[in-house]
């Protein structure tokens, strides 16, 4: 098949450490003693072609599984939200595609690689007991009354009761009384309608950034749940218990039916607000209601929340808490610290008449205390709500100092318990007595964001006049984006990404667009809303208070919401921006964030790096990564040998001629020569060759002269004698004659080269297929006559280009890779071109990388000469 | 790329089916639907369809199983799964009866085309 060019080849062998890309070569050796089948013209025709096509579908699926990889790997650092199902869909897609990939790889080499198998089967079903939907056990009771919790009952009870057990039990504070129906008793429910398979399936296509689709999906979801029937069991036993609790009631028994999800509640995970609490439920209704709260896990901004900060719906299991209502004379919240302050000497109470829920879901006007920490809890600040009715009727219900103490001293209490700041419902009767309805940790504080710049207003002068000013500041920050006032469910839908979201009052509901917002801005509401509690937890920089505000901002008017200030700019304040703090990655830490960490080391790790290595076999791939690098590999190698072991004549490699003779050599795999080429000849002008990325990447290579080897200052020049002595191949007395030849493989869509060019290494390849799930172009370049660090400097300047021109960029060491995939021809082929001219022109200049000025000359010309050649080639 | 390629979607999710077969029409595909593995290969015996995507989770029959009948029946006929189950047994599985792709909804339009177009490609002989 080739000229007869083996002499070197044994030594190479032997000494060769780095250039692994031409190993396909050394293949060759051990096929030479294999029988050849002698086939007729037509019938060997026809068999390379299919292999052709078998080799076509390879490269497919490899483009597809290095795609999926790259995915998977970027979800990890791109801070975007991602839940379970995109990590098990990928890594099925990628295991199927590498299946695939053995699959043509064993038929392409006539039933070879089918040891292949093994690994892969070792390694999948190692990654599929990962991501498998771990059946979940219904066993243990389904009721537990409040006096047997605490926190070691959270598996059954969900955190919310658990620590409400902690509150009763342990701490010995006041809490309704009542039970939970507890986790197991969901389990059973789910199981009895066979909801999961159900739900999962409705989950499965949702894009959550599709406002739309997410409201059917949810609503359809919780429609399901809400209509299906409970167990008879375990409707009477939550009646029984009912009764029961009951028994010491006068009146008919009112309860109030809490969700509390397992996973919600954790320090810096709250689900605030995402799920239901249903207040003053008589018996007729509590199995709907129970049914209703549990169908709220799927609410859609818990759905939501649940993508964003990677938690598995079936991680998730609602339980809930069945207490008995407190008449509330006045109810609030508390926080053991000031949210924005962990080490503040007071508490901070919000309170108002009746029940706690209007200070939590932000709709109404509360009076505000700091209280002292230190006993007797002096009040050191009181705000009083601006109330229009109390104005009118003279009577509104006060929190007293008494009262106020208290609260401040139960604060302390259960800081000291739980052992950190605590977030904490309360509600106290008629009777004035004291009730804890709720103890959390105190969210992601407002300071913990930016612990650097402590100070209220940023230190920025100059600024312009603010639209806006004296809103309190919800969550710290700032954001820019147009304007967007959504006051229905139909604005939700509208609701362009990047926007600031406008509103008058801080529904929990609105939490689902804090994905897509910039910023907030509400009329009303303060801290202790539950909208306040997420956009701090997603970093989204929230104003509350801000009066005027729909009035004065309109829509798609471009503003700055600088949010720690309390203040609203138009336009771009770049001075403000510019202090933003970048978003916390919500993901990281969380079960499907660490699931997909552990599943990686199955998938990314490239054992498998030296071809010419004795361990470049089929039993050392360890990761899905090898096993792709394994495939293409010896796919290109079968390609190569294709015409040896079918007894191919040795003239398929021809001599490229370009007025001479030329040390380049092209083979055809399928349909890269015209059809009046003959196939005698050695040589091959570029008139015959029809092969696209092959003539793209000629033009490149040959658009402009090479200058030459640049001018070499002595430590240049010394790096590389130091360099020539330990590694003979960089000798040209060494050197085989086999190294120096560079092959073209191609067909009309398809070309491999490999080149070796002074002193380095480089890999092209590109499919510019019908479609674009076919298309790609990669390229791998590696070595240099330079020491490490002049060899590392040209690297870094091949990366920062490919990486303008938008390839995706690899480095390790010394070597590095680069790929497109996915994207038009025309672009592919405009990517070629530059990879052509920096074969060429990055030529031994890794010896004058050392020297700045130089360094930045060759950059500036390289950068001149590729747009040169993209502008004339596009016009040509 | 071959625009006029007659499709058959066999899936019991009638809203993903009813959409998917109207937008291929309306990219000039000929697209029919079928809600069983019966009905589909039903249809498949009236040589009619040129490629099938099918749905790994059928009322009245595994998918798998569907596949397995197609393959035997008719083995030059690409198959393409397509399911919201992501299940790499079944998607070796498919690829071992003959399946052309395994493919996970959500799948946007574009994707699944390219993907029925290629295994058209590939289903004929080489050479042609």
């Amino acid at each position: 098949m080739f000229p007869p060019a083996h002499s070197g080849l044994s030594r190479r062998r032997q000494t060769s450490t780095s250039d692994h890309d031409m190993s396909f070569l050394f293949d060759r050796l051990t096929s030479l003693f294999r029988s050849k089948p002698r086939l007729k013209p037509a019938e060997l025709q026809a068999a390379f072609r299919g292999h052709y096509k078998e080799f076509r579908a390879l490269l497919t699926a490899n483009n597809n599984a290095l795609e999926l990889m790259a995915e998977l790997e970027q979800a990890l650092t791109a801070g975007h939200s991602f839940g379970m199902a995109f990590v098990r869909g990928n890594c099925t897609a990628l295991s199927v595609n590498i299946y695939k990939m053995i699959q043509h790889l064993t038929r392409l080499a006539d039933g070879r690689y089918a040891e292949l198998d093994h690994p892969f089967r070792t390694i999948t079903r190692e990654l599929e007991q990962l991501i498998a939907i771990r059946s979940l056990s219904k066993e243990g009771p389904v009721i537990l009354s409040m006096d047997e919790i605490d926190v070691t009952k959270v598996d059954q009870v969900g955190e919310k009761m658990a620590n409400l057990g902690e509150v009763r039990n342990r701490v010995n504070l006041r809490t309704p009384d009542g039970f939970v129906i507890t986790a197991a008793a969901a389990r059973q429910f789910a199981a009895a309608n066979d909801l999961q398979v159900e739900i999962n399936r409705r989950l499965k296509g949702l894009d959550i950034d599709n406002l739309e689709e997410l409201y059917t999906v949810s609503a359809g979801i919780q429609g399901l749940i809400s209509n299906a029937p409970l167990p008879g069991e375990l409707e009477e036993a939550i009646l029984a218990r009912h009764q029961q609790l009951a028994a010491d009631t006068e009146n008919e028994l009112l309860v109030a039916l809490r969700s509390s999800a397992l996973g919600e509640d954790s320090i810096n995970v709250s689900f605030a607000g995402q799920y239901r609490t249903q207040l003053n439920v008589s018996r007729e209704f509590i199995a709907q209601a129970y049914k209703e709260i549990v169908a709220g896990k799927y609410k859609s901004q818990a759905i939501v929340y649940r993508q964003q900060r990677g938690y598995r719906n079936l991680d998730v299991h609602m339980c809930v808490g069945c207490l008995r209502m407190v008449e509330g004379d006045i109810s609030g919240v508390l926080y053991s610290r000031a949210p924005d302050d962990p080490r503040s000497p007071f508490v901070i109470i919000q309170a108002a008449p009746g029940l706690a829920s209007t200070v939590v879901d932000g709709s109404g006007a509360t009076d505000q205390f700091r209280v002292s920490r230190t006993s007797p809890h002096p009040i050191l600040h009181k705000q009083f709500a601006e109330d229009e009715n109390a104005s009118i009727t003279g009577f509104r219900k006060m929190l007293t100092d008494a009262q106020a103490a208290e609260l401040a001293a139960v604060g302390v209490r259960l800081e000291e318990h739980f052992g950190t700041p605590q977030d904490i419902e309360w509600s106290i009767d008629h009777s004035g007595l004291l009730y804890i309805l709720q103890s959390r940790p105190l969210g992601r504080s407002i300071s913990e964001e930016s612990p650097v710049n402590g100070a209220y207003n940023p230190p920025v002068t100059d600024l312009p006049e603010p639209l806006l000013a004296g809103g309190a500041c919800a969550s710290r920050g700032v954001g820019y984006g147009p304007a967007f006032k959504v006051r229905s469910s139909l604005d939700l839908l509208r609701f362009p990404k990047g926007a600031v979201l406008v509103i008058e009052t801080p529904y929990p509901e609105w939490a689902s667009l804090l994905n897509r917002a910039a910023a907030v801005v509400s009329e009303t509401g303060q801290m202790a809303a539950h909208l306040a509690t997420v956009a701090r937890e997603f970093g989204v920089p929230a104003i509350f208070g801000m009066k005027q505000a729909r009035e004065i901002l309109t829509n798609d008017t471009l503003i700055t919401v600088d949010a720690t200030a309390g203040k609203v700019y138009a336009g771009k304040v770049e001075p403000l921006l510019a202090l933003a703090a970048p978003k916390p990655n919500l993901m990281v830490g969380s079960p499907v964030y660490k699931l997909l960490i552990k599943a990686l080391t199955l998938i990314t790790p490239l054992n498998l790096t030296d071809p010419t290595s004795p361990y470049f076999r089929p039993d050392s791939c360890k990761t899905l990564h090898d096993l792709t690098r394994f495939c293409h590999e010896k796919a290109v190698v079968e390609m190569f040998n294709f015409g040896e072991r079918y007894g191919f004549d040795d003239k398929a490699a021809k001599q490229l001629v370009v007025d001479a003779p030329s040390q380049w050599w092209v083979i055809d795999l399928d349909d890269g020569f015209t059809p009046d080429f003959d196939p005698e000849s050695r040589y091959i002008d570029l008139g015959h060759i029809v092969s696209l990325p092959m003539l793209a990447i000629w033009q490149g290579m040959t658009a402009f002269p090479w200058g030459g080897p640049p001018p070499v200052s002595l430590g240049g020049f010394g790096s590389i004698i130091f360099q020539s002595t330990r590694n003979p191949n960089l000798d040209p007395a060494v050197r085989s004659a086999m190294a120096a030849k560079n092959y073209f493989l191609i067909s009309k869509n398809y070309c491999n080269l490999s080149v070796r060019l002074g002193y380095h290494f480089a890999l092209v390849e590109a499919n510019l297929g019908e479609f674009l799930t076919e298309n790609y172009v990669s390229f791998q370049f590696k070595g240099g006559a330079a020491d490490e660090n002049r060899r590392l400097l040209r690297i870094r300047l091949i990366s920062d280009i490919l990486n303008e021109f938008g390839f995706r960029v690899e480095q390790k060491v010394d070597a590095m890779t680069a790929r497109i995939e996915k994207k038009p021809g025309s672009f592919l082929l405009e990517r070629l071109k530059i990879l052509g001219y920096l074969l060429i022109h990055t030529r031994q200049i890794d010896m004058v990388m050392a020297d700045e000025g130089m360094a930045a000359e060759y950059r500036r010309k390289i950068m001149a000469d590729l747009h040169t050649l993209l502008i004339s080639t596009t016009e040509g | 790329m071959a625009t006029d390629l007659k499709i058959l979607l066999i899936d019991d999710e009638i809203d993903f089916v009813e959409t998917t077969c109207k937008r291929l029409i309306r990219r000039g595909f000929s697209a029919k639907t079928a809600l069983t593995c019966a009905e589909g290969l039903t249809i498949i015996d009236s040589g009619w369809p040129e490629v099938v995507v099918l749905d790994v989770m059928l009322p009245d029959r595994d998918g798998v199983d569907c596949l397995r009948e197609i393959k035997e029946k008719w083995p030059s006929l690409p198959v393409i799964l397509l399911t919201g189950h992501a299940c790499m047994q079944t998607g070796m599985h498919g690829l071992e009866y003959g399946a052309s792709d395994y493919c996970l909804k959500p799948i946007d339009l574009e994707t699944l085309v390219e993907k029925i177009s290629i295994a058209h490609r590939e289903s004929r002989k080489p050479g042609i």
